[in-house]
């Protein structure tokens, strides 16, 4: 179609996404950065203080630094255990064993589930299972942290166990045939010949859960809430109670969300280049 | 095409109906804080609108929220008038928001002005209900343990204990005949679950700071404590072990019991006694399987061992302030007071206190026989016309925050679990008061 | 290829994860029949005539939150953003993709930014500015999924675009049409595919929002997840046998949704999965 005609029909195309994503992010957003700089209760009251609230963020009375380094924790763990569950069972669910289709619709029905919803039912769950040592959950940050790890896979893995049949069945059935026809065994064929045909799989897997596990914010908050105190508190939790947890500190949980942002953006970035470079490279 | 567009006339359609109702005529929007009021004040506000014709608007924040729902909704344009202050310290994060009520009829009303939340010249907040909390027993146990032949102890009735020492006795002869009495165990569960430890980190820990505050002269009205040396947590320590250790549930327990779970306890006849206020009462009553008799429930104060406390009466007092909102149109804010007059001097509005929020309020337009009927309530007014007895005031408003409290809690579910000493207890709630009264 | 012995373990075991899997659901599923002082003790064992509260705690719960109200919000919210969404996005992705210029280009670039800011970012000044703008109500937070839903479905779009045809519009341009009729009786047909997969997604991200709802209308009107939310915690009154309940029923339309979009759903969440 021509661009010339095209041009007048601009309004009509473009402006209704655009007005709103502009009212509902852009401005937002941008204000949000303006107001890390600043001490204020309401938006209209808000006073420059520089970079203080960025120098609070990381003092030791705040809990922010513990807070991001559970989150690094958690995601790492995370990241492995449900990549690892993921890969066995496309494995196992490519093999044509009996009730394939079952299963996957089965192992997938988690993740449709609300964060909230996903949350209270394992709160339930593991404090069904606590309670025989006559704690629950809020008891230590330790049963926290593999709470989440258990609630996160179980909501992660029939997620990126599709992702991985989608990649595992593309793979040609010649390849393999040619491989077990050289002598090799199941294990060096996987290694060897399927695998590397999967790395843009195991990226957009990786990356996925990831950013997931680093953004989690409703499972945190349903399951154990911080508790005990704020120890089990993830960043994003963290930053919405400094937000709206004591009046005051706005500034400072605004500064939070601006580097909260920041790492998830080197994160995107770097997940941009590698999978260009795949792409590039064959 | 076509279903496309008839479609988009459906949708169109529901929009306009979903947006005709969204719209807002309300004169008044309270924020309440008490969940287990909700009812009654949705009630009331249906009364009210029935009787003057002014639309109101309650909203009820989820239990433990109220801050933060508090914080969202007063920077917003339709922000509620009339809400409520937890306190000085409530009071401090709000003052910019609170208007001086002092020229108010309401606080005309109030009976005991000191009870109302000032600063300098100015009142900022009135109490509008009184409550009060000990150890609530029911009479049918205790009666059957006081006319045991071979009891142990020479204490002949519950109103003659006065003393830590006299109701450790009793207590713990009763754990010895709990067969024979019929009960799992002298107290409710201890409830030490988090978020459900208000019991004791909170309204427990009020009876040894009162006497630590009164010796060094402080008051609520003070507003903030920078430091404490929490002199009597070997007192507290007394009547703590003494609930866990007479309890229906194991002290390794306790860190999974709710609230609702020791109420439960105490309506089935489990146990004899739960620490608790007159609030507990709808809760005990809508029990399935209650068995307590409403003429059987009785109160008496905490005892914890700190010398004088004989002539000690209930725990009584209050937390919440109304409050107006001083950023609100002068309008609205006299809609609120309005609302308020209607509700504490009226016939309608009275009666709407007394039976449906079963408020004791401390406004003089209240007849004596203006109060609720209730059996927790009818043991408050009794002890509060008692003269030989000295009610314990709510000194638990200054104790520096939330966290403070929530940690607190924390330290004695480790304490009861045997993982944590009395001394770390103690220490930890002098450090954490210290830097969280910063 | 594997063999029948090794097959058959293998089945057993994928039946045991399976069964681990639905397990959970089914013990809230039991609990949600025991009387409310009986769940949290002993939430694995099952009802017997003690316990057994039979629909109490949902008839209890559906009162208490007013459940019915809250999956009308959540219905009218989503179905009303899903629609919008896949409609203006389409029609923005498509006139980007055709203009080529440093305006669309940096248009484009702008809105698909935004799939990398956490939420966390923007919700209190958005919760400000859906205030100043009175978008406090279930018509106006439309507005703000818009919003913050345009950079991922107008980026599937836009993909999808570009592998249509450009002679398609041609023809039609020859025949008459205008862009707008070109478009609707055109391309959006032909879009078809990706608009299932854009309202998919949309659709299971928003029926389970929790955060924005809560911070923008929660007081007011409860979508779901914020209604069962409002139910837990409670100064002495958590009822655990209404929690059970409301979370059975905050499962069935999910199911339901599963099992009759299955196909749809498990393509949808494989081309979102670029969304990271």
């Amino acid at each position: 179609m021509n661009s010339r005609i095209l041009k007048k029909y601009f309004p009509f195309f473009v402006m209704p996404i655009s007005v709103c994503y502009l009212l509902a992010f852009l401005i937002p957003f941008l204000m949000g950065i303006y107001l890390s700089f600043t001490e204020f209760t309401t938006v209209s009251n808000a006073r420059f203080v520089g970079l203080s609230n960025y120098a609070a963020l990381f003092s030791a009375d705040d809990n922010f630094l513990h807070a991001l380094g559970f989150t690094v924790l958690f995601t790492l763990v995370s990241v492995l255990t449900i990549n690892f569950f993921a890969f066995l069972f496309a494995l196992i669910l490519t093999e044509g064993i009996r009730g394939t289709n079952l299963f996957r619709t089965v192992l997938f029905v988690p993740n449709l589930i609300g964060g909230i919803i996903l949350g209270y039912i394992w709160q339930l769950i593991i404090n069904g299972i606590l309670i025989r040592q006559g704690v629950d959950i809020t008891f230590s940050a330790t049963y926290g942290f593999w709470g989440l790890v258990v609630v996160m896979n179980w909501q992660m893995i029939g997620y990126m166990m599709i992702i991985y049949i989608a990649g595992l069945t593309s793979v040609p059935v010649e390849l393999r045939e040619a491989a077990s026809i050289d002598g090799a065994g199941y294990f060096t064929t996987l290694r060897h010949v399927i695998m590397p045909l999967l790395v843009p799989s195991f990226t957009i897997c990786s990356f996925l859960t990831l950013t997931n596990s680093f953004k989690l914010f409703d499972q945190n908050f349903a399951l154990t809430g911080g508790a005990p105190g704020r120890e089990s508190a993830m960043v994003a939790l963290d930053i919405f109670d400094t937000f709206y947890g004591r009046a005051g500190s706005e500034g400072l949980g605004q500064a939070k969300a601006v580097v909260f942002f920041l790492i998830l953006a080197v994160v995107a970035l770097v997940q941009i280049r590698l999978t260009k470079r795949l792409e590039v490279a064959p | 095409m076509k279903r496309w567009l008839s479609f988009a006339v459906l949708l169109a359609a529901l929009v306009l109906t979903v947006s005709a109702c969204g719209k807002n005529k309300d004169t008044l929007y309270f924020l309440n804080f008490k969940p287990e009021s909700a009812e009654a004040f949705n009630k009331i506000a249906t009364v009210y609108e029935k009787e003057t014709g002014k639309k109101m608007r309650v909203v009820t924040a989820a239990s433990g929220t109220y801050e933060q729902t508090l914080k969202s909704e007063i920077g917003k344009s339709d922000a509620p008038t009339l809400f409520i202050v937890n306190g000085p310290v409530g009071y401090a994060s709000w003052k910019d928001y609170c208007l001086d009520l002092k020229d108010s009829e309401l606080y005309g009303h109030l009976t005991d002005k000191g009870l109302a939340l000032t600063s300098g010249d100015g009142v900022y907040g009135i109490p509008y209900v009184v409550e009060g909390y000990g150890i609530i027993y029911n009479k049918a146990i205790t009666d059957r343990y006081f006319a045991l032949q071979n009891r142990s102890t020479s204490v002949g009735s519950m109103e003659e204990i006065r003393s830590f020492e006299q109701l450790k006795a009793v207590v713990e002869d009763m754990t010895a005949h709990k067969k024979e009495l019929g009960i799992e165990g002298v107290f409710a569960s201890t409830s030490l679950k988090s978020g459900e430890d208000w019991r004791w980190q909170t309204h427990l820990a009020n009876v040894p700071m009162y006497y630590e505050f009164e010796q060094d002269g402080i008051s609520v009205a003070d507003g903030s404590v920078p430091e404490v040396s929490f002199r009597y947590s070997d007192q507290y320590r007394n009547i703590f072990d003494l609930y866990i250790n007479n309890s229906v549930t194991d002290p390794k327990l306790l860190g999974t019991k709710q609230v609702a779970d020791s109420m439960a306890e105490f309506a089935l006849g489990k146990c004899a006694m739960v620490q608790n206020g007159n609030w507990a009462w709808s809760q005990i009553a809508g029990i399935d399987g209650n068995t307590v008799a409403e003429e059987n429930i009785r109160m008496i104060p905490i005892y914890t061992g700190i010398e004088g406390e004989e002539n000690q009466g209930l725990c009584i007092g209050t937390e919440n302030y109304l409050a107006v909102n001083k950023r609100a149109s002068a309008e609205k804010q006299q809609a609120a007071l309005d609302f308020l007059n209607w509700l504490f001097t009226s016939e309608t509005g009275k009666e709407l206190v007394t039976d449906e929020l079963e408020f004791i309020t401390p406004f003089d337009t209240f007849e004596a026989d203006e109060q609720p009927n209730d059996p927790l309530a009818a043991q408050i007014a009794a002890y509060l016309a008692d003269d030989t007895r000295t009610s314990v005031p709510w000194v638990f408003q200054l104790f520096p925050s939330q966290n403070f409290k929530n940690d607190f809690g924390a330290n004695l579910l480790k304490y009861a679990q045997g993982n944590l000493s009395w001394e770390q207890v103690k220490s930890e709630f002098i450090s954490k008061w210290k830097s969280e009264a910063q | 290829m594997i063999g029948k012995k090794t097959s058959l373990i293998l089945t057993l075991i994928m039946t045991a994860v399976c069964i681990l899997f639905v397990l959970p659901l089914l013990i809230v599923l039991m609990n949600s029949f025991k009387g409310q002082f009986f769940i949290s003790d002993e939430p694995f064992r099952f009802p017997n005539a003690d316990t057994f509260a039979g629909w109490r705690n949902y008839t209890a719960g559906i009162e208490k939150i007013d459940f019915f109200r809250s999956l009308f919000y959540s219905l009218f919210i989503t179905v009303t953003s899903v629609v919008l969404l896949a409609l203006f996005s389409s029609m923005a992705a498509w006139y980007l993709a055709r203009t080529e210029g440093t305006a669309s280009r940096l248009i484009y670039a702008t809105l698909i930014a935004s799939m990398i800011v956490p939420f966390q970012m923007v919700m209190f000044t958005m919760s400000k500015m859906a205030n100043l703008l009175r978008l406090e109500n279930p018509v106006g937070i439309v507005v703000i999924y818009l919003g913050f839903g345009a950079g991922l479905s107008v980026f599937l779009y836009n993909g999808f675009v570009r592998s249509v045809p450009l002679a398609v519009e041609e023809a039609a341009q020859l025949d008459g049409c205008t862009p707008i009729t070109a478009f609707f009786r055109v391309v959006l047909p032909l879009l078809r595919p990706i608009t299932v997969t854009v309202s998919v997604l949309n659709a299971m991200w928003i029926w389970n929002d929790y955060l924005l709802p809560y911070l923008v209308i929660g007081t007011k009107y409860k979508t779901i997840p914020v209604a069962v939310q409002y139910l837990q915690g409670g100064y002495g009154s958590r009822d655990m046998g209404a929690l059970m309940a409301m979370l059975v029923l905050a499962l069935i339309p999910i199911i339901v949704f599963y099992a009759f979009m299955q196909k749809e759903i498990i393509r949808g969440v494989i081309a979102g999965a670029v969304k990271g």
